[in-house]
Protein backbone atom coordinates (compact mmCIF):
# COMPACT_ATOMS: atom_id res chain seq x y z
CA UNK A 1 0.00 0.00 0.00
CA UNK A 2 2.83 2.35 1.00
CA UNK A 3 4.58 1.72 -2.36
CA UNK A 4 1.36 2.41 -4.20
CA UNK A 5 0.93 5.76 -2.44
CA UNK A 6 4.58 6.63 -3.21
CA UNK A 7 4.21 5.73 -6.88
CA UNK A 8 1.00 7.73 -7.13
CA UNK A 9 2.70 10.76 -5.54
CA UNK A 10 5.64 10.58 -7.98
CA UNK A 11 3.30 10.32 -10.94
CA UNK A 12 1.29 13.27 -9.61
CA UNK A 13 4.42 15.42 -9.24
CA UNK A 14 5.65 14.54 -12.72
CA UNK A 15 2.24 15.35 -14.15
CA UNK A 16 2.18 18.70 -12.34
CA UNK A 17 5.63 19.57 -13.69
CA UNK A 18 4.59 18.68 -17.20
CA UNK A 19 1.53 20.90 -16.94
CA UNK A 20 3.24 23.86 -15.31
CA UNK A 21 6.41 23.59 -17.31
CA UNK A 22 9.93 24.28 -16.12
CA UNK A 23 10.59 27.51 -17.97
CA UNK A 24 11.61 30.72 -16.27
CA UNK A 25 8.54 32.87 -16.60
CA UNK A 26 10.57 36.04 -16.05
CA UNK A 27 12.20 35.71 -19.44
CA UNK A 28 10.60 37.74 -22.15
CA UNK A 29 9.87 35.68 -25.21
CA UNK A 30 7.59 35.95 -28.14
CA UNK A 31 4.04 35.86 -26.83
CA UNK A 32 0.94 35.36 -28.98
CA UNK A 33 0.35 39.12 -28.63
CA UNK A 34 3.87 39.80 -29.79
CA UNK A 35 3.45 37.55 -32.78
CA UNK A 36 0.32 39.45 -33.70
CA UNK A 37 2.07 42.73 -33.23
CA UNK A 38 4.42 41.97 -36.07
CA UNK A 39 1.54 43.04 -38.27
CA UNK A 40 1.41 46.56 -36.93
CA UNK A 41 1.63 50.10 -38.18
CA UNK A 42 5.18 50.18 -36.85
CA UNK A 43 6.22 47.40 -39.19
CA UNK A 44 4.11 48.66 -42.08
CA UNK A 45 5.84 52.02 -42.10
CA UNK A 46 9.35 51.12 -40.96
CA UNK A 47 9.83 48.44 -43.59
CA UNK A 48 8.61 50.69 -46.41
CA UNK A 49 11.37 52.91 -47.69
CA UNK A 50 9.03 55.14 -49.69
CA UNK A 51 6.71 55.76 -46.75
CA UNK A 52 9.65 56.64 -44.55
CA UNK A 53 10.99 59.06 -47.15
CA UNK A 54 7.59 60.65 -47.49
CA UNK A 55 7.07 61.08 -43.77
CA UNK A 56 10.62 62.04 -42.84
CA UNK A 57 11.05 65.44 -41.25
CA UNK A 58 14.21 67.47 -41.08
CA UNK A 59 16.16 66.88 -37.92
CA UNK A 60 17.16 69.82 -35.82
CA UNK A 61 20.89 70.42 -35.70
CA UNK A 62 22.26 68.15 -33.00
CA UNK A 63 25.66 69.77 -32.90
CA UNK A 64 26.77 73.30 -32.39
CA UNK A 65 28.24 75.08 -35.38
CA UNK A 66 30.68 76.69 -32.99
CA UNK A 67 32.41 73.35 -32.44
CA UNK A 68 35.79 73.12 -34.14
CA UNK A 69 38.70 70.72 -34.00
CA UNK A 70 38.82 67.03 -33.37
CA UNK A 71 36.93 65.36 -30.56
CA UNK B 1 22.87 58.86 -43.17
CA UNK B 2 19.47 60.15 -44.29
CA UNK B 3 16.81 60.66 -41.63
CA UNK B 4 14.52 58.00 -43.09
CA UNK B 5 17.38 55.55 -43.45
CA UNK B 6 18.15 55.74 -39.74
CA UNK B 7 14.84 54.07 -38.92
CA UNK B 8 14.45 51.81 -41.93
CA UNK B 9 14.03 48.14 -41.00
CA UNK B 10 15.34 47.05 -44.36
CA UNK B 11 15.72 43.37 -43.65
CA UNK B 12 12.34 41.71 -43.08
CA UNK B 13 14.13 38.69 -41.63
CA UNK B 14 14.61 40.73 -38.49
CA UNK B 15 10.91 40.36 -37.76
CA UNK B 16 11.36 36.61 -37.54
CA UNK B 17 14.37 36.81 -35.25
CA UNK B 18 14.19 36.39 -31.49
CA UNK B 19 14.33 40.13 -30.94
CA UNK B 20 11.98 40.85 -33.81
CA UNK B 21 9.34 38.55 -32.46
CA UNK B 22 9.24 40.43 -29.19
CA UNK B 23 7.37 43.19 -30.98
CA UNK B 24 8.05 46.89 -31.37
CA UNK B 25 6.05 48.45 -28.53
CA UNK B 26 7.31 46.11 -25.84
CA UNK B 27 10.68 47.80 -26.11
CA UNK B 28 9.97 51.12 -27.80
CA UNK B 29 6.54 52.03 -26.45
CA UNK B 30 4.27 53.99 -28.78
CA UNK B 31 1.02 52.66 -30.17
CA UNK B 32 1.22 50.10 -32.96
CA UNK B 33 -2.49 50.36 -33.70
CA UNK B 34 -2.46 54.05 -34.61
CA UNK B 35 -1.94 55.01 -38.24
CA UNK B 36 -1.21 58.67 -37.56
CA UNK B 37 2.53 59.19 -37.18
CA UNK B 38 2.30 61.49 -34.17
CA UNK B 39 -0.15 59.26 -32.32
CA UNK B 40 1.78 56.10 -33.15
CA UNK B 41 4.94 57.68 -31.75
CA UNK B 42 3.41 59.03 -28.54
CA UNK B 43 5.61 57.93 -25.66
CA UNK B 44 8.21 56.49 -28.00
CA UNK B 45 11.52 55.39 -26.48
CA UNK B 46 14.14 55.66 -29.20
CA UNK B 47 16.85 53.77 -27.33
CA UNK B 48 15.14 51.28 -25.04
CA UNK B 49 18.32 49.60 -23.79
CA UNK B 50 17.82 50.53 -20.15
CA UNK B 51 15.47 48.13 -18.46
CA UNK B 52 15.00 45.84 -21.44
CA UNK B 53 18.26 44.17 -22.40
CA UNK B 54 18.91 43.07 -18.83
CA UNK B 55 15.73 41.00 -18.85
CA UNK B 56 17.50 38.31 -20.84
CA UNK B 57 21.15 39.41 -20.79
CA UNK B 58 21.37 39.88 -17.06
CA UNK B 59 25.03 38.93 -16.56
CA UNK B 60 26.34 41.25 -19.24
CA UNK B 61 24.03 44.10 -18.25
CA UNK B 62 25.13 43.94 -14.62
CA UNK B 63 28.78 44.19 -15.57
CA UNK B 64 28.16 46.81 -18.21
CA UNK B 65 26.55 49.08 -15.63
CA UNK B 66 30.05 49.58 -14.17
CA UNK B 67 31.91 49.79 -17.44
CA UNK B 68 33.71 52.84 -18.78
CA UNK B 69 31.22 52.98 -21.63
CA UNK B 70 28.33 53.23 -19.17
CA UNK B 71 29.78 55.27 -16.32
CA UNK B 72 32.39 57.38 -18.11
CA UNK B 73 34.40 56.92 -14.94
CA UNK B 74 37.57 57.49 -16.94
CA UNK B 75 36.51 61.09 -17.53
CA UNK B 76 35.41 61.52 -13.95
CA UNK B 77 38.65 60.19 -12.51
CA UNK B 78 40.63 62.54 -14.76
CA UNK B 79 38.64 65.54 -13.53
CA UNK B 80 38.90 64.50 -9.90
CA UNK B 81 42.61 63.77 -10.17
CA UNK B 82 43.11 67.46 -10.87
CA UNK B 83 41.10 68.48 -7.82
CA UNK B 84 37.89 68.99 -9.74
CA UNK B 85 34.60 68.59 -7.90
CA UNK B 86 31.87 66.83 -9.79
CA UNK B 87 29.37 66.84 -6.96
CA UNK B 88 25.84 67.12 -8.23
CA UNK B 89 25.03 70.69 -9.19
CA UNK B 90 28.65 71.85 -9.16
CA UNK B 91 29.97 73.84 -12.17
CA UNK B 92 32.11 70.92 -13.24
CA UNK B 93 29.17 68.54 -12.91
CA UNK B 94 27.23 70.80 -15.28
CA UNK B 95 30.16 70.80 -17.69
CA UNK B 96 30.34 67.02 -17.43
CA UNK B 97 26.65 66.64 -18.20
CA UNK B 98 26.86 69.03 -21.15
CA UNK B 99 30.03 67.78 -22.77
CA UNK B 100 31.12 64.40 -21.47
CA UNK B 101 27.85 62.60 -20.96
CA UNK B 102 27.20 62.45 -24.70
CA UNK B 103 29.92 59.84 -24.92
CA UNK B 104 27.92 57.43 -22.77
CA UNK B 105 26.90 54.42 -24.77
CA UNK B 106 24.15 51.91 -24.24
CA UNK B 107 23.70 48.29 -25.34
CA UNK B 108 21.72 49.39 -28.37
CA UNK B 109 24.24 51.99 -29.44
CA UNK B 110 26.82 49.26 -29.94
CA UNK B 111 24.70 46.30 -30.99
CA UNK B 112 21.82 47.84 -32.95
CA UNK B 113 22.36 51.43 -33.99
CA UNK B 114 25.16 53.90 -34.36
CA UNK B 115 25.91 55.86 -31.17
CA UNK B 116 23.97 59.01 -30.32
CA UNK B 117 27.26 60.91 -30.48
CA UNK B 118 27.15 60.47 -34.26
CA UNK B 119 23.38 61.01 -34.42
CA UNK B 120 22.31 57.39 -34.35
CA UNK B 121 20.73 55.34 -37.12
CA UNK B 122 20.19 51.61 -37.49
CA UNK B 123 23.34 49.80 -38.58
CA UNK B 124 21.92 46.67 -40.19
CA UNK B 125 18.21 47.31 -40.46
CA UNK B 126 17.60 46.73 -36.75
CA UNK B 127 19.45 43.43 -36.73
CA UNK B 128 21.02 42.85 -33.32
CA UNK B 129 24.70 42.40 -34.00
CA UNK B 130 26.52 40.29 -31.45
CA UNK B 131 29.68 41.94 -32.70
CA UNK B 132 29.46 45.71 -33.13
CA UNK B 133 30.50 47.20 -36.43
CA UNK B 134 34.04 48.53 -36.42
CA UNK B 135 33.08 51.22 -38.90
CA UNK B 136 29.68 52.30 -37.63
CA UNK B 137 30.08 51.72 -33.91
CA UNK B 138 33.65 51.60 -32.60
CA UNK B 139 35.29 54.05 -34.97
CA UNK B 140 32.22 56.28 -34.93
CA UNK B 141 33.33 57.40 -31.47
CA UNK B 142 36.97 56.33 -31.36
CA UNK B 143 37.78 57.69 -34.78
CA UNK B 144 39.86 60.80 -34.27
CA UNK B 145 42.85 59.06 -32.79
CA UNK B 146 42.70 55.27 -32.56
CA UNK B 147 40.43 54.72 -35.56
CA UNK B 148 42.45 56.96 -37.87
CA UNK B 149 45.68 55.36 -36.73
CA UNK B 150 44.45 51.84 -37.19
CA UNK B 151 43.00 52.44 -40.64
CA UNK B 152 45.96 54.51 -41.88
CA UNK B 153 44.03 57.75 -42.27
CA UNK B 154 46.83 60.00 -41.05
CA UNK B 155 48.82 61.35 -43.99
CA UNK B 156 52.16 59.62 -44.36
CA UNK B 157 51.55 57.19 -41.52
CA UNK B 158 50.90 53.55 -42.42
CA UNK B 159 47.88 51.68 -41.14
CA UNK B 160 48.26 49.13 -38.36
CA UNK B 161 49.70 45.82 -39.47
CA UNK B 162 46.80 44.00 -37.82
CA UNK B 163 44.54 45.78 -40.30
CA UNK B 164 46.68 45.68 -43.42
CA UNK B 165 47.70 42.05 -43.07
CA UNK B 166 44.82 40.40 -41.26
CA UNK B 167 41.96 42.92 -41.53
CA UNK B 168 41.32 42.38 -37.86
CA UNK B 169 38.33 44.21 -36.46
CA UNK B 170 38.24 46.01 -33.12
CA UNK B 171 36.36 43.17 -31.49
CA UNK B 172 38.96 40.63 -32.57
CA UNK B 173 41.10 42.02 -29.76
CA UNK B 174 38.66 43.95 -27.57
CA UNK B 175 35.84 41.69 -26.50
CA UNK B 176 34.51 41.16 -22.99
CA UNK B 177 36.63 43.99 -21.63
CA UNK B 178 34.23 46.35 -23.37
CA UNK B 179 31.47 45.27 -20.99
CA UNK B 180 33.68 46.20 -18.05
CA UNK B 181 35.10 44.15 -15.23
CA UNK B 182 32.24 44.64 -12.80
CA UNK B 183 34.09 47.43 -11.00
CA UNK B 184 34.20 51.15 -11.59
CA UNK B 185 37.63 51.83 -13.09
CA UNK B 186 39.81 54.90 -13.38
CA UNK B 187 40.79 54.06 -16.94
CA UNK B 188 40.80 51.24 -19.47
CA UNK B 189 44.32 50.38 -18.41
CA UNK B 190 43.00 49.38 -14.99
CA UNK B 191 40.75 46.69 -16.43
CA UNK B 192 42.24 43.28 -15.54
CA UNK B 193 40.62 41.82 -18.65
CA UNK B 194 42.20 44.32 -20.98
CA UNK B 195 43.78 42.82 -24.04
CA UNK B 196 47.56 42.60 -24.13
CA UNK B 197 49.86 42.02 -27.09
CA UNK B 198 51.17 38.87 -25.45
CA UNK B 199 47.70 37.34 -25.39
CA UNK B 200 48.39 36.44 -29.02
CA UNK B 201 52.14 36.94 -29.29
CA UNK B 202 53.15 34.62 -26.48
CA UNK B 203 56.08 33.33 -28.48
CA UNK B 204 57.73 36.72 -28.27
CA UNK B 205 57.95 36.29 -24.53
CA UNK B 206 58.84 32.64 -24.41
CA UNK B 207 61.48 32.61 -27.13
CA UNK B 208 63.75 35.59 -27.62
CA UNK B 209 66.46 33.59 -29.33
CA UNK B 210 67.76 35.36 -32.41
CA UNK B 211 66.13 38.61 -31.43
CA UNK B 212 68.60 40.60 -29.33
CA UNK B 213 66.20 43.53 -29.07
CA UNK B 214 63.54 41.40 -27.44
CA UNK B 215 66.17 39.68 -25.35
CA UNK B 216 67.37 43.02 -24.08
CA UNK B 217 64.18 45.00 -23.73
CA UNK B 218 61.18 42.77 -22.99
CA UNK B 219 59.70 43.94 -19.75
CA UNK B 220 61.55 47.22 -19.87
CA UNK B 221 59.84 48.81 -22.86
CA UNK B 222 56.19 48.59 -23.78
CA UNK B 223 55.66 46.95 -27.16
CA UNK B 224 54.58 50.27 -28.67
CA UNK B 225 57.92 51.91 -27.91
CA UNK B 226 59.51 49.83 -30.66
CA UNK B 227 56.52 48.95 -32.81
CA UNK B 228 54.33 52.04 -33.14
CA UNK B 229 54.93 55.17 -35.16
CA UNK B 230 53.84 58.82 -34.93
CA UNK B 231 50.33 59.24 -33.54
CA UNK B 232 47.91 62.06 -32.94
CA UNK B 233 48.20 64.39 -29.99
CA UNK B 234 45.56 66.97 -29.10
CA UNK B 235 45.85 70.24 -27.25
CA UNK B 236 43.85 73.06 -25.80
CA UNK B 237 40.30 71.76 -25.70
CA UNK B 238 37.82 74.31 -24.38
CA UNK B 239 34.15 73.63 -23.79
CA UNK B 240 31.32 76.16 -23.66
CA UNK B 241 27.68 76.81 -24.51
CA UNK B 242 27.14 78.65 -27.79
CA UNK B 243 24.75 81.51 -28.51
CA UNK B 244 22.06 78.99 -29.48
CA UNK B 245 22.39 77.34 -26.08
CA UNK B 246 24.10 74.24 -27.45
CA UNK B 247 27.22 72.63 -26.00
CA UNK B 248 30.29 73.30 -28.14
CA UNK B 249 34.03 72.83 -27.97
CA UNK B 250 37.11 74.11 -29.67
CA UNK B 251 40.60 72.69 -29.79
CA UNK B 252 43.93 73.42 -31.40
CA UNK B 253 44.94 71.52 -34.52
CA UNK B 254 46.22 68.07 -33.60
CA UNK B 255 49.90 67.24 -33.96
CA UNK B 256 51.48 63.96 -35.10
CA UNK B 257 54.21 63.17 -32.61
CA UNK B 258 56.00 60.17 -31.20
CA UNK B 259 57.19 60.59 -27.64
CA UNK B 260 58.74 58.03 -25.35
CA UNK B 261 58.54 58.86 -21.66
CA UNK B 262 58.67 57.27 -18.25
CA UNK B 263 55.74 55.01 -17.48
CA UNK B 264 53.09 56.89 -15.46
CA UNK B 265 51.17 53.66 -14.74
CA UNK B 266 54.04 51.42 -13.70
CA UNK B 267 52.75 48.28 -12.00
CA UNK B 268 53.28 44.54 -11.92
CA UNK B 269 50.96 44.36 -14.91
CA UNK B 270 52.89 47.07 -16.74
CA UNK B 271 56.41 47.02 -15.40
CA UNK B 272 57.92 48.92 -18.33
CA UNK B 273 60.22 51.80 -17.55
CA UNK B 274 59.57 53.43 -20.91
CA UNK B 275 56.25 53.74 -22.72
CA UNK B 276 54.87 55.99 -25.42
CA UNK B 277 52.88 58.97 -24.20
CA UNK B 278 50.02 60.81 -25.84
CA UNK B 279 49.01 64.38 -25.03
CA UNK B 280 45.34 64.49 -24.13
CA UNK B 281 43.25 67.50 -25.20
CA UNK B 282 42.90 68.96 -21.73
CA UNK B 283 44.48 72.13 -20.37
CA UNK B 284 43.98 74.06 -17.16
CA UNK B 285 41.35 76.26 -18.80
CA UNK B 286 39.32 73.52 -20.49
CA UNK B 287 36.23 74.28 -18.39
CA UNK B 288 36.78 78.00 -17.71
CA UNK B 289 33.38 78.76 -19.26
CA UNK B 290 31.79 77.16 -16.20
CA UNK B 291 33.87 78.88 -13.54
CA UNK B 292 37.30 79.93 -12.40
CA UNK B 293 39.95 77.51 -11.20
CA UNK B 294 37.79 74.42 -11.51
CA UNK B 295 40.96 72.33 -11.43
CA UNK B 296 42.66 73.65 -8.30
CA UNK B 297 45.22 70.85 -8.42
CA UNK B 298 45.77 70.72 -12.16
CA UNK B 299 49.39 69.65 -11.81
CA UNK B 300 48.45 66.52 -9.87
CA UNK B 301 47.86 64.61 -13.11
CA UNK B 302 50.01 64.56 -16.22
CA UNK B 303 48.72 65.82 -19.54
CA UNK B 304 50.84 63.25 -21.39
CA UNK B 305 49.21 59.88 -20.81
CA UNK B 306 50.14 56.23 -21.10
CA UNK B 307 49.26 55.35 -24.67
CA UNK B 308 48.84 52.37 -26.92
CA UNK B 309 48.82 53.81 -30.45
CA UNK B 310 47.04 51.58 -32.93
CA UNK B 311 49.51 51.85 -35.80
CA UNK B 312 51.70 48.85 -35.03
CA UNK B 313 54.46 47.97 -37.50
CA UNK B 314 57.06 45.24 -37.48
CA UNK B 315 59.72 47.65 -38.68
CA UNK B 316 59.80 51.23 -37.43
CA UNK B 317 62.38 54.02 -37.65
CA UNK B 318 63.33 53.54 -34.01
CA UNK B 319 63.88 49.78 -34.19
CA UNK B 320 66.10 49.85 -37.29
CA UNK B 321 69.14 49.63 -35.06
CA UNK B 322 70.11 50.16 -31.45
CA UNK B 323 71.36 53.68 -32.05
CA UNK B 324 68.28 54.62 -34.03
CA UNK B 325 66.72 54.92 -30.60
CA UNK B 326 69.52 55.19 -28.09
CA UNK B 327 70.42 58.78 -27.34
CA UNK B 328 68.02 59.94 -30.05
CA UNK B 329 66.48 62.75 -28.04
CA UNK B 330 63.91 63.45 -30.76
CA UNK B 331 62.10 60.29 -29.75
CA UNK B 332 61.92 61.10 -26.06
CA UNK B 333 59.64 63.42 -24.15
CA UNK B 334 61.93 66.15 -22.86
CA UNK B 335 61.51 69.51 -21.17
CA UNK B 336 61.49 71.14 -24.59
CA UNK B 337 58.43 69.16 -25.62
CA UNK B 338 56.35 70.33 -22.69
CA UNK B 339 54.44 73.59 -22.60
CA UNK B 340 55.58 75.91 -19.83
CA UNK B 341 52.29 75.72 -17.94
CA UNK B 342 52.37 71.91 -17.99
CA UNK B 343 55.93 71.20 -16.89
CA UNK B 344 55.01 70.59 -13.25
CA UNK B 345 52.16 68.22 -14.20
CA UNK B 346 54.51 66.10 -16.30
CA UNK B 347 57.71 66.33 -14.30
CA UNK B 348 57.71 62.64 -13.34
CA UNK B 349 57.49 61.31 -16.87
CA UNK B 350 59.92 63.61 -18.66
CA UNK B 351 63.02 61.68 -19.71
CA UNK B 352 66.13 63.21 -18.24
CA UNK B 353 68.62 60.42 -18.89
CA UNK B 354 68.91 58.84 -22.30
CA UNK B 355 70.11 55.35 -23.14
CA UNK B 356 73.70 55.59 -24.33
CA UNK B 357 74.67 54.84 -27.90
CA UNK B 358 76.11 51.38 -28.40
CA UNK B 359 77.63 51.73 -31.86
CA UNK B 360 75.26 49.27 -33.55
Amino acid sequence: MKKLVMAFTVILVLFALAVIGCTNKELVGPSPEAEQEVVSTCVTCHTDKDTLKELATTEEAAKSEATTGEG
Amino acid sequence: MEVWEKVWVKDADFLLSTHGKVGCVICHGGDSQKEDKELAHAGLVIDPSDGNCETCHKDIAETHDFSLHATLSGFKSALEARGGSIEEGSPLDTAFENHCQECHTSCGQCHVSRPDEVEGGLVSGHKFRETPSTQYNCVACHGSRVGAEYLGQNAGIPADVHWTQEMMLCTDCHSEELHGSGEVLDSRYHNPDMVKCEDCHQDVWTNTEGNPQHEQHLGDLSCQVCHSVAYKNCYGCHVAIDVEGMPCRTSEPSVMQFEIGYNPLRSSERPYKYVVLRHVPTCSGTCDFYGDALFPDFNAASTWKYATPHNIQLHTPQNESCDACHDNTDLFLTEEDIRAEEKEANKDIIVDEFPETVGK
